[in-house]
């Protein structure tokens, strides 16, 4: 019995710390992929004045609407998940 | 034909089940897993629904789900790109759930054995497809919410089984998040105490000319006369961060973010009335203009938003409409019912044919089922001789002040308490709204409790709109109460003197109507407290367990459970304190 738990304590211990470092491969990871992949190609935009949200406000626009048109879709298009 | 509707990973994940283009079964996932606005893919809620129709995965024909996973990722990305560098923590702690689950969807469907096809439906569609299940052939349609894919305000209108949404607002300009930030800023959970904050705004300054804090936040948006609007985001940091208000919204409304151990002020009461004056004023526009667009005379009312049942008891009044439909669940958890009636009527092409009219979709339990586990954990309880009975004892306890836990026949659907797993009491006692605050329901005193009316009775006791909405029946509009009444119901009666009232009719649920009947022979006036049987924090009750559990850690004095009554004093034995346990 008392081996049981020392083994079943040794299996916790070692889930724990994959965890551990999946959690700091992970952080890694996605800091390169952040910083090159979102950094770079936010830089270029900026330098080239794209937008990818509508921050502002402007008060001269008559209206904030825009076109939507959504509901004409052919059967196919609901396959999509875009 | 069936259809499965599933909603998930993001707010209420829920199941609906069509047979023939009719609702046959509903619910959410959070009502079996016993976890406040459970998220996660709705496997129990799904398991429910196909064991309601005795029938198994392989017999679902289509399944539609209530959004595009990949537009929505794509949202994501652009704010990423936007906000860089400042996202950076954003990205770090979201990014891995996206990889997860969100974009695994079909991964998830297919694991639970279905192999046909699938149709991904755009979010506000899900919404603004409550039309399909509404009485109405012809309909403008708006759809408010936090944000879908990318849309956060749509509007449109619905004709026999098609529906076209023509305009939006899109992120991150949204009524929705606006009302969340603030939420936030006044020490609220996010996605789960807006309605809070809906009820705290009775206690503020309703006065446009003289509250404070309504000019200030007209800073914040920018509305124009047709409705729409866009917000200065400097007051905010959600589109970067995984909080909501900024610190210049905070030197705005003149403090930090109300801790939530902190004291409610006047302050923070004039807050939550300023914010509830500027939606209505925008949601005001919105629909005024889309009546010029629509030329309709119906309007269906969608999104989260609309659960603002303060705003939308003004809607008729202040704008063409000559009616108003809402579904049970407007906001995300009934997508799933959206997605499914969708691909049945307009991407399938099938004529409607199902009107909701009632919100009774959810699990039952038979008197043999309640009998087995009441004896089977040894719990005393008392056998009434017919419904007549019932009904008779039931009103006599509630005229005697004693608060029932009352569970009957099918779970309703959506987030609100009708009459199937309610918890009842007298309104004309002035003391159960502190009684059920502070010792049942473990929550804020400032919070109201509704009264439920008959169908016909709700214009003697209600300055409601005529003829009497049908959101009324899903507890969706407040009224004044008429001011002859106000004394005499005073448990039911908000500070400013409204109801959030529900009505019922002999068709909807004759047992509950019967009931309420009976209490009005015995008092004079035919109405109860209603409000939803679960404590603080936890969702409302689905299982015999579930009730009889909740009662024992409550101050509720008895159950009625399909035919049967038990006492909590005969069974003190199990009693234990739900208090700890109550969260926001």
């Amino acid at each position: 019995m008392k081996w049981k738990e020392f083994f079943n304590g040794i299996k916790k211990g070692q889930k724990a710390f994959g965890e551990d470092i999946a959690q700091i491969v992970n952080l890694i990871v996605l800091s390169v992929v952040y910083i090159i992949g979102i950094g770079i190609t936010s830089l270029i935009a900026k330098i080239v004045g794209k937008h990818f949200l509508e921050l502002n406000m402007d008060k001269n626009k008559k209206s904030y609407w825009e076109e939507l048109q959504l509901g004409i879709g052919k059967k196919e298009e609901y396959y999509r998940q875009f | 034909m069936y259809i499965l509707g599933i909603s998930c990973f993001y707010h209420d994940a829920s199941a609906a089940l069509l047979k023939d283009g009719k609702v046959v079964a509903a619910a959410q996932e959070e009502r079996f897993t016993r976890k406040k606005h459970d998220i996660s893919f709705p496997y129990k809620a799904i398991e429910f629904c196909l064991k309601s129709r005795n029938i198994t995965i392989k017999d679902i024909d289509y399944i539609g789900f209530y959004e595009k996973p990949l537009l929505k990722f794509e949202r994501m990305l652009h704010q990423h790109l936007e906000m860089f560098p400042k996202s950076y923590k954003s990205f770090i702690r979201n990014i891995p759930v996206w990889f997860i689950e969100k974009l695994r969807v079909l991964k998830f469907i297919r694991k639970i054995g279905y192999t046909k096809s699938v149709f991904f439906v755009h979010h506000h569609i899900a919404h603004a497809a409550s039309f399909l299940m509404s009485p109405f052939e012809k309909s403008a349609i708006v759809s408010v919410d936090g944000v879908g894919e990318w849309t956060t305000t749509a509007y449109g209108y619905g004709e026999k089984n098609k529906i076209m949404l023509q305009k939006e607002i899109q992120f991150p300009h949204s009524l929705g998040l606006l009302y969340s930030a603030i939420t936030a800023y006044l020490g609220f959970t996010v996605n789960n105490s807006e309605y809070k904050i809906m009820g705290l705004s009775a206690y503020g300054n309703m006065n446009k000319k003289t509250n404070p804090y309504y000019e200030k936040l007209k800073q914040v948006i920018d509305v124009k006369e047709d409705g729409s609007y866009r917000l200065d985001m400097d007051y905010f940091v959600y589109h970067y961060r995984n909080k909501m208000p900024s610190e210049k919204l905070c030197s705005l409304l003149g403090g930090n973010i109300k801790k939530p151990y902190e004291e409610l002020t006047q302050r923070h009461k004039d807050i939550a009335a300023a914010l509830q004056l500027v939606i209505e004023e925008i949601i005001m526009k919105i629909v005024n203009f889309l009546y010029k667009e629509t030329k309709s005379e119906n309007l269906i009312l969608s999104g989260g938003v609309a659960l603002n049942s303060v705003c939308n008891g003004k809607i008729l009044r202040n704008t063409p409409f000559k009616k108003i439909w809402i579904q049970p669940d407007p906001g995300d958890g009934g997508t799933s019912l959206g997605a499914a009636q969708y691909v049945y009527n307009t991407i399938l092409g099938n004529k409607r044919n199902y009107v909701l009219e009632n919100a009774y979709l959810g699990p039952v339990y038979s008197d043999e089922e309640i009998k087995n586990f009441l004896d089977k954990n040894n719990i005393k309880y008392f056998v009434f001789k017919n419904s007549r009975d019932l009904v008779k004892k039931t009103a006599q306890l509630i005229f005697d002040d004693k608060v029932i836990g009352w569970f009957q026949g099918k779970m309703e659907w959506g987030p609100r308490a009708l009459g199937a797993r309610s918890i009842l009491a007298n309104p004309c006692n002035p003391n159960a709204q502190a009684l059920l605050n502070e010792k049942v329901k473990h929550r804020e005193k400032f919070r109201p409790f509704a009264p439920v009316v008959c169908e016909e009775d709700a214009m003697k006791y209600f300055e409601c709109d005529d003829p009497l909405p049908l959101p009324t029946d899903f507890m969706l509009m407040v009224y004044p109460v008429k001011k002859e009444w106000r004394k005499k119901i005073p448990s039911v009666v908000h500070v400013d003197g409204s109801g959030r009232l529900q009505t019922i009719s002999k068709e909807q649920n004759s047992l509950y109507y019967s009931l309420i009947k009976e209490f009005g022979e015995i008092s004079k006036i035919p109405m109860l407290i209603n409000t939803s049987f679960n404590i603080r924090g936890e969702p409302i009750v689905c299982t015999p367990y579930d009730a009889y559990s909740c009662m024992m850690g409550t101050e509720i004095d008895y159950l009625v459970i399909g035919n049967f009554l038990i006492s909590r004093k005969e069974n003190i034995g199990n009693a234990w304190n739900s208090e700890r346990y109550a969260r926001d």
